[in-house]
């Protein structure tokens, strides 16, 4: 693998014009039965000196059921990178088709906390390609840092599937490892997410891929319904974990079944805390979350959220 | 005329003559009497009566029993766990409405459900310390004229529209206004970190505690019993003033049997792997009421000629983290009560009656499952083993909050005045004067628990 080539955007990129790009590059690379390869482009996206919006942070923090603190959350920086890491995939010599992809799984690592006053130098570049017994995924990597410091502040690696697109020398699937049996546990907390659900985190995330906006849009993709943004349910879920992860942690999520809105979300957070009547408040060690639709019982993302 | 100017009320006006507050002594805060309002379920009697109509009601009635007509009390403290945001000084409001005196003070509180047993905790610590001599606790809720709030969405157009200057910046923000915002945002009793209504929360906790249909049904059945016992006995005579036609509280089932209460469908729990348990029988209804506890120092009874039916020993507040499912949203009781008796060196045998509140007859079979469960008292509670249980005909004697209804706010001063009534009445135990536990569970994890004794 050759070394990332660095490209430095004069800004951040568009998403919707992003997702008009990647429509339209679809669109021709199935008229032309054209494929880009089998390499990911070995070059980064990155933008400097990039600060939040504070009343966009603000209405985030508010759906999230977030307290208005100004640091950012894990998940809004998440949503500030989205766009680099989007154009990264837009590129013409990426291999995948951008539109349809499937988040599978999201790891993030909050090494220091951010000000909502700071300024921020924002990297993206994939990684990773490899099979998956559906089609072909990778890793979009994204790191931020404050302005012309050095010291990586957020990461996170987001995995994606390419559904049924199956590239040439990469038609090694991973072995399909049975899906454990899921007994839903006891839930601690449910949501009620309204049809519109997928419209309002896309006014605060910026994300406005249509099959999170209606359902006409998401028809339009071969989705029967929207669906509700996977790093929306994740934010909430560790929203939902609460202050005493700290102000550095990691925080993992894999996402299953897709949650078609409107929905009922049943969730159960589990938290190993070791205090005793001895130590009170000493003994925090991870939580662990799960989601799952309480009608059927599928599972729809689980993960965990450790202090660094 | 007293220091400050204002109309004097007697000898014992002022707490105590000495110069330093440091070197006051703790006295003692009794428990004079109490009145309510029968309580009605929503919808009924009360419908179109406010939270000030029925608190002003209560106090009402509290004024022409203990004839406080013009009297300055020292503090009047009240609450409503659903109120309007005219009401910011919904007790205040009362009291100018009332015959007290209008230079009575007052303030609002709100502690969920246990609002009214706070304002009786708290008032009774000024008295205790001289701050006031007189007090009167109290709290209203009106689950029929419930606030309605305009969506979030009008909401902040209404606010950004105040905030512009000129037509054109007013139009713009008006044609932000969709249908769904004219949608109207009711209260309700979900937790707002959780989204699971205090029903569901219970069921989950019911069904951790392995707590049976038929002991649920047995504990409403003996609530509804022994309320219109109580009721027959002439015991709320002095307890209670009728009400809009109301003499009795109207969710009371005088005639309701262990077969009835059997018939009914679960309507808490469903969707939960274990069997639904949780009734209407025996889960409180939504309900409209009020009461009021009036509390003094010793000296300012005897120098009034009232009654001391009880003093306030103590009290203990303690919440649960139920956000992680650690426990359950309403047994933060089951800690505060172990810590209460520790420090006043007490046991569960040291008592004559339990009021445990029954916000669910879940709650209360819980709550004595935890106490009785030897794990539960190793890991949570830091005891050798399990913290104890309790002579279950010590329980709710006179009915509780399954049978009489449960306005949030009112239901501690509910409790305390008839604990107090009964303390009174039974007097001594075994060379000990009676005594009594209060147990309150209330939203958010929370609970207050408390103490009172007979003088």
């Amino acid at each position: 693998m050759s070394t990332v080539q660095p490209v430095i955007l004069g800004e951040m990129p568009s998403l919707s014009k992003l997702y008009v790009n990647a429509a339209a590059q679809t669109a021709r690379r199935r008229v032309l039965g054209t494929h880009n390869g089998s390499n990911l482009p070995a070059t980064s996206h990155e933008v400097r000196g990039v600060r939040a919006d504070v009343g966009n942070l603000t209405a985030y923090q508010h759906l999230i059921g977030l307290t208005a603190r100004d640091t950012l959350p894990a998940g809004y920086l998440h949503a500030l990178a989205f766009p680099l890491a989007m154009s990264v995939m837009n590129r013409d010599d990426f291999p995948l088709p951008l539109l349809g992809m499937v988040h599978l799984s999201n790891h993030v690592e909050q090494r220091s906390p951010v000000l909502f006053t700071e300024s921020l130098d924002i990297q993206a570049r994939v990684e990773n390609l490899r099979g998956h017994r559906s089609g072909t995924q990778l890793d979009v990597v994204a790191e931020i840092r404050g302005a012309d410091t050095p010291d990586i502040k957020w990461t996170g690696r987001s995995s994606y599937l390419a559904k049924g697109v199956f590239l040439p020398g990469i038609d090694k699937p991973t072995p399909h490892n049975g899906q454990a049996d899921f007994t839903p546990p006891d839930p601690t907390a449910i949501w009620h997410l309204g049809v519109d659900t997928g419209r309002a985190y896309a006014a605060v995330s910026g994300d406005f891929n249509p099959i999170h906006l209606s359902v006409l849009s998401a028809k339009a993709l071969g989705m029967r319904r929207s669906i509700a943004h996977g790093m929306y349910l994740a934010s909430r879920a560790l929203a939902d974990v609460g202050p005493a992860k700290g102000e550095t942690f990691t925080w993992d999520v894999t996402f299953e079944a897709p949650v078609f809105l409107p929905a009922r979300v049943a969730l159960a957070i589990t938290v190993l805390d070791i205090t005793t009547a001895q130590t009170p408040g000493e003994g925090w060690q991870r939580a662990e979350f799960v989601a799952w639709n309480p009608r059927s019982g599928r599972r729809h993302f689980s993960g965990s959220v450790a202090p660094l | 005329m007293s220091i400050n100017g204002q109309s004097g009320t007697g000898p014992h006006e002022f707490a105590s003559p000495t110069t330093s507050g440091a070197a006051r002594p703790v006295r003692r805060a009794v428990i004079v009497g109490g009145n309510r309002i029968p309580f009605a379920r929503s919808g009924g009697a009360y419908t179109k009566s406010s939270n000030q109509d029925m608190l002003t009601a209560a106090l009402d009635g509290l004024i022409a029993r203990f004839g406080l007509q013009d009297e300055r009390i020292g503090e009047v403290a009240a609450g409503a766990v659903l109120k309007h945001s005219r009401d910011f000084n919904l007790t205040r409001e009362a009291v100018l409405g009332s015959a007290l005196s209008a230079e009575t003070p007052a303030y609002d509180l709100q502690q969920a459900c246990a609002t009214g047993l706070e304002t009786v905790l708290g008032l009774a610590n000024k008295i205790k310390l001289g701050q006031i001599d007189s007090a009167i606790a109290g709290g209203v809720d009106s689950a029929s004229d419930a606030p309605i709030a305009v969506s979030e969405g009008l909401r902040e157009i209404l606010l950004d529209l105040n905030r512009v200057k000129t037509l054109p910046q007013r139009l713009q923000v008006l044609s932000r206004l969709r249908p769904r915002d004219l949608a109207p945002d009711a209260p309700s009793t979900g937790e707002p970190r959780t989204g699971l209504s205090m029903g569901e929360h219970q069921a989950l906790t019911t069904a951790q505690w392995n707590i049976s249909r038929e002991a649920q049904d047995e504990l409403a059945f003996n609530s509804h019993r022994n309320l219109s016992a109580a009721y027959d006995a002439g015991f709320f005579d002095d307890l209670l003033t009728p009400y809009r036609g109301l003499a009795k509280d109207s969710n009371l089932r005088a005639d309701t049997t262990l077969e009835k209460l059997a018939t009914l469908k679960p309507v808490f729990g469903k969707s939960l792997g274990a069997e639904a348990t949780m009734t209407a029988g025996n889960s409180t209804p939504l309900t409209d009421g009020a009461s009021t506890v009036l509390l003094a120092s010793e000296d300012w009874a005897d120098a009034h000629d009232l009654p001391k039916l009880a003093t306030v020993v103590d009290g203990e507040a303690a919440a649960v983290d139920f956000v992680h499912g650690k426990d359950g949203l309403l047994m933060a009781p089951a800690f505060a009560v172990p810590r209460l008796l520790a420090r006043n060196g007490l046991t569960l045998d040291d008592f004559d009656f339990f009021e445990i509140h029954e916000a669910f007859a879940g709650t209360v079979l819980s709550t004595l499952a935890a106490w009785e469960d030897d794990e539960f008292g190793r890991t949570r509670l830091g005891l050798e083993g399990a913290f104890g249980s309790i002579d279950r005909t010590k329980l709710n004697v006179n009915g509780s909050s399954l049978a009489a209804g449960h306005p949030f706010a009112a239901t501690g001063g509910r409790i305390v005045a008839s604990l107090a009534k009964m303390l009174q009445a039974k007097g001594t135990v075994e060379g000990r004067p009676a005594r009594g536990l209060v147990s309150i569970c209330a939203a958010g994890g929370q609970g207050v628990v408390a103490i009172l004794e007979a003088l």
